[in-house]
């Protein structure tokens, strides 16, 4: 059993997705919702729509094109578990409170079996992991150091001080485990009177070669769960464990 | 240091909507568009904004949304949550929105309000849980009874927050009060009236809990 860091992880919610080479009909989407439904009792269509669209040189015609899919979000009573059934997407995700990897790794392996049962073998063409931290500092100054907490931030110059809000974005690749990191780092508005918030959004993904035997999957799984808490730990400061309560001091 | 303003000021969105020159697109060049976009997909929204379509709307389903929303509002701030302030909030939510008892022109829980109450409960904290019912309009209420006396707060969308309280003192007349503030001013408002004597448990010997 590994050991849970932090009593109050910052953890607003925590995703592993997979994506599949071809899409799947709605049909199967229903048998997958109902193999699934004794663990997750509501269940509600979901629609995405992909717009495309062209802005044409001055004479010629633009194009536009609608792709319109039809997936299935499935949930737990309290809506902390989510599973969203897509035509090429099998998205897995846990809001607060996080309750650790072990238990979320669980659930994880319990449904991707419950999923290959009902509709066996597809191609997967990508998996990652996507964790995102809110950190609720208490505002007791009007200005927050967010540097006394993140060691991830936009570097500002000197004459451009006192920022209002922002978001950096980084894309950096994971070579030890083949894997691309997409970290996402900005001021959010609070959930909470009194405190300013900044979101730590990491998404470890691995597009190329992906594996596709179960073993192989939830060994992948594990070395990108190392890495991101390896990647949390070191966008965040001493100031910022505080926060979250650390399990041994 | 940089350092960050807080501010009162509402700001145009959350970070994770700012698009590059999102009014100027069709000013733009294709290189600077694919740039923007390109931008926009590294921010990709999360699983739990997925939100359901919302085809047909018959109140079984405005109560579904509404009680949906509540909840996945509740985990946003769930680290911050006793786990069985959590567990109650969510059957007491469960209760109030139990159909066959409500009126035709009943509303399900409005999600503004329902987030105006987060945040004041987060600030409290009362040891003593409220009783819940819901406005007609949606707006979720919370009250909170020590021997006759009796606090009620109305939680309204954008923050703001509608109380008004009843002491008797040992008299027959209660004395009345009444405010309407923004939530962030809420326990400077109740502090003349005393609060604790609804909030914690040392006043509860007076009356059955709620």
């Amino acid at each position: 059993m590994s050991e849970q860091p932090y009593k109050q992880p910052p953890i607003t919610e925590a995703v592993i997705e997979l994506r599949f080479a071809t899409a799947i009909e709605a049909d199967d989407i229903t048998k997958v919702s109902a193999a699934l439904k004794p663990l997750y009792p509501l269940q509600q269509p979901i629609r995405g729509i992909e717009v495309r669209l062209n802005v044409p040189p001055p004479g010629q015609q633009g194009v536009t094109a609608a792709h319109e899919t039809h997936g299935s979000r499935l949930s737990t009573e309290d809506q902390t578990q989510i599973v969203l059934a897509w035509p090429a997407q099998f998205v897995f995700s846990q809001l607060a409170p996080y309750p650790g990897w072990d238990v979320f790794f669980e659930r994880f392996c319990r449904d991707w079996a419950a999923w290959k049962r009902t509709l066996g073998y597809r191609k997967i063409t990508r998996i990652g992991v996507r964790y995102i931290n809110r950190i609720d500092i208490p505002a007791t100054a009007p200005i927050i150091e967010h540097e006394e907490y993140l060691n991830i931030y936009p570097h500002m110059p000197t004459e451009l001080q006192s920022l209002m809000a922002y978001s950096v974005v980084a894309q950096l690749p994971l070579p030890d485990i083949g894997c691309i990191l997409t970290l996402n780092s900005s001021s959010a508005p609070s959930q909470l009177l009194g405190h300013a918030a900044f979101i730590v959004d990491q998404d470890i993904g691995k597009d190329d070669d992906p594996p596709q035997s179960d073993e192989e999957i939830y060994a992948l799984l594990n070395q990108i769960r190392v890495k991101k808490n390896e990647v949390f730990e070191a966008c965040i400061t001493p100031r910022a464990r505080e926060l979250f309560k650390p399990c041994q001091v | 240091m940089s350092g960050l303003i807080i501010t009162p000021r509402r700001l145009s969105g959350t970070t994770a909507n700012w698009t590059m020159g999102a009014s100027l697109h069709s000013a733009l060049s294709t290189e600077t568009n694919i740039i923007a976009n390109w931008l926009d997909e590294l921010r990709r929204p999360s699983s739990a904004s997925v939100t359901p379509t919302t085809e047909g709307q018959s109140l079984e389903r405005r109560v579904f949304d509404a009680l949906a929303d509540a909840k996945v509002s509740t985990s946003k701030v769930a680290m911050h949550l006793e786990r069985d302030l959590r567990d109650r909030l969510f059957r007491q939510l469960d209760s109030l929105h139990e159909t066959d008892q409500w009126e035709e022109d009943d509303e399900p829980l409005n999600h503004a309000s329902f987030q105006t109450f987060l945040k004041a409960i987060l600030t409290i904290r009362p040891a003593r849980r409220p009783g819940l019912g819901l406005s007609h309009t949606g707006n979720l209420i919370a009250a909170w009874t020590t021997a006759r006396d009796r606090l009620t707060i109305e939680f309204l969308p954008n923050d703001r927050v509608s109380w008004v309280l009843a002491r008797y003192d040992d008299t027959d007349e209660p004395a009345r009060f009444a405010g309407q503030t923004n939530v962030s001013e809420l326990v400077e408002g109740l502090a003349p009236h005393r609060p604790d004597h609804w909030f914690s448990h040392a006043s509860k010997s007076h009356e059955p809990s709620q």
